[in-house]
C-alpha cells in the first residue's frame, strides 16, 4: 500500500486535492483516506478512517496508532492519503504555501494538481507494508489451494538486551536499494524453488523505526509446515547475511552504526 | 564513472554519490584510487596497511562483487560499503 500525506497550511480545507487524488487512485485500486480529526479536542488520541469502495466512515476513539493504523489499512488497501498528520515520517504532498522538509511533490492548490504525475511519483517511495498485508498477499496466491502453512518471521525494534542495558529509542536503516531489491529476489527465487514452497514475501522497512515497531517480515506459503519453518528461517539469514541494508542505532545516550560495535 | 557509499563509509567521506574521471583502460582499483585522493580521510577506513582493501569492507561494481584488479568502463556504479547489518 502506497502512502502519501497531504499537507497544508493551517486553516486551509485539504478536501479539494484529497478528493481529487482518491478519485483518480481509485482508477488503480483500493484507497482510504486517514484523517486526525481536528474537531476532536484531544485530536492526538481519534483518528477517523475513511476506507474506500463502499466510502465507509469509521470513526475510532481508540488509542490506535497511525502506524497501527496503516498496518491494518495495507492488508486490503492499494493507496492511502493521510491528513493531518505532518509530523510522521511520510511521502508528503505540499500544498500551497506550507512548510515541508523535502516534499514528494509540490502544488498552488487543487486547480494546479496533476494526480497522474503524484500518482507517479508515490508508485517510487517504499510501499507500506505489515505483517498483515504480507499474510494477506499470500493468501491470494495462485498456490493457496495447495497450502496448508503459512509461517512467519517479524523482526522487530528491541529496546534492551537486559533491565541494565542502555535504552535503544530507535533504529535508522539505510539501504542501496537497488541491489538489496535484486538479493531479495534472488532469495525468494531460490526459496519459491523447493518442493512445497508456494509463496515467500520479503520485506523491510527503512528510515527510522522506533523501539518497539516492526523493522523486518518474511512470510512463507507452503503446503505443510515443515517446509514453511525452514524456508522463513533461511530466508532471514540470507537476508541478514546478504542484503546491503545498514543500521545505526540511537539509543538514550549514544549513536553508532552497528556494524562498528559488532566488529 | 560514479561511487556510491554507504553507511560510515558515506560519513567519512563526507557524501554518498561521488564522480570521479579515469583513463578508458583503468581498472576499478584506478577508480579506487581517485575516490580516495578526491577523498582523503576515506583511506583509512577502508585500505589495510598493505594498500588492500581491507576484508569487511565490500566492494560491488554493477550490482556484482567486484576486486580492484577489475577493467572499469565510464558508466559503471561502483560501491564501497560496511558489512551488512539489517533485519
Amino acid at each position: 500500500m502506497y502512502v502519501l500525506d497531504v499537507a497544508t497550511p493551517p486553516g486551509d480545507d485539504p478536501s479539494a486535492v484529497v478528493d481529487a487524488l482518491r478519485e483518480r487512485f481509485a482508477d488503480e485500486g483500493a484507497v482510504a483516506v486517514v484523517r486526525r480529526d481536528p474537531s476532536l479536542a484531544d485530536a492526538d488520541d481519534r483518528t477517523t478512517v475513511r476506507l474506500g469502495g463502499d466510502r465507509r466512515r469509521v470513526t475510532t476513539d481508540s488509542r490506535a496508532s497511525l502506524p497501527g493504523t496503516l498496518d491494518d489499512l495495507a492488508r486490503d488497501h492499494d493507496f492511502a492519503l493521510t491528513v493531518g498528520f505532518d509530523d510522521a515520517a511520510l511521502p508528503r504532498l505540499a500544498v500551497g504555501d506550507v512548510a515541508v522538509d523535502d516534499p514528494l511533490a509540490h502544488v498552488a492548490d487543487a486547480a494546479d494538481l496533476d494526480p497522474d504525475v503524484v500518482l507517479a511519483a508515490i508508485r517510487e517511495t517504499e510501499p507500506h507494508e505489515s505483517l498483515g498485508s504480507l499474510v494477506a498477499a499470500a493468501k491470494r496466491s495462485a498456490d493457496e489451494r495447495f497450502a496448508g502453512a503459512i509461517a512467519t518471521f517479524t523482526g522487530r525494534v528491541r529496546a534492551q538486551e537486559n533491565a541494565d542495558d542502555a535504552p535503544t529509542e530507535a533504529l535508522t536503516f539505510e539501504t542501496y536499494a537497488d541491489v538489496a531489491a535484486e538479493r531479495l529476489d534472488d532469495i525468494r527465487a531460490t526459496l519459491e524453488a523447493r518442493d512445497g514452497v508456494h509463496d515467500v514475501l520479503l520485506h523491510h522497512r527503512t528510515g527510522r523505526i522506533e523501539a518497539g515497531e516492526d523493522i523486518v517480515f518474511v512470510v512463507v506459503l507452503a503446503g505443510h509446515r515443515r517446509e514453511a519453518f525452514r524456508a522463513v528461517e533461511d530466508g532471514i539469514d540470507r537476508l541478514k547475511d546478504e542484503v546491503p541494508i545498514f543500521k545505526k542505532e540511537v539509543t538514550v545516550d549514544d549513536e553508532f552504526w552497528r556494524h562498528e560495535r559488532d566488529a | 564513472m560514479e561511487w556510491k557509499l554507504f553507511a560510515d563509509l558515506a560519513e567519512v567521506a563526507g557524501d554518498d554519490r561521488i564522480t570521479v574521471s579515469v583513463p578508458a583502460d583503468a581498472t576499478v582499483g584506478d577508480a579506487l584510487e581517485a575516490l580516495l585522493d578526491d577523498r582523503p580521510a576515506l583511506r583509512e577506513r577502508v585500505l589495510a596497511d598493505d594498500g588492500t582493501l581491507y576484508d569487511h569492507v565490500n566492494l560491488l561494481r554493477n550490482g556484482a562483487d567486484a576486486s580492484l584488479a577489475d577493467d572499469a568502463a565510464p558508466d559503471d556504479e561502483l560501491a564501497l560499503f560496511p558489512p551488512v547489518s539489517g533485519g
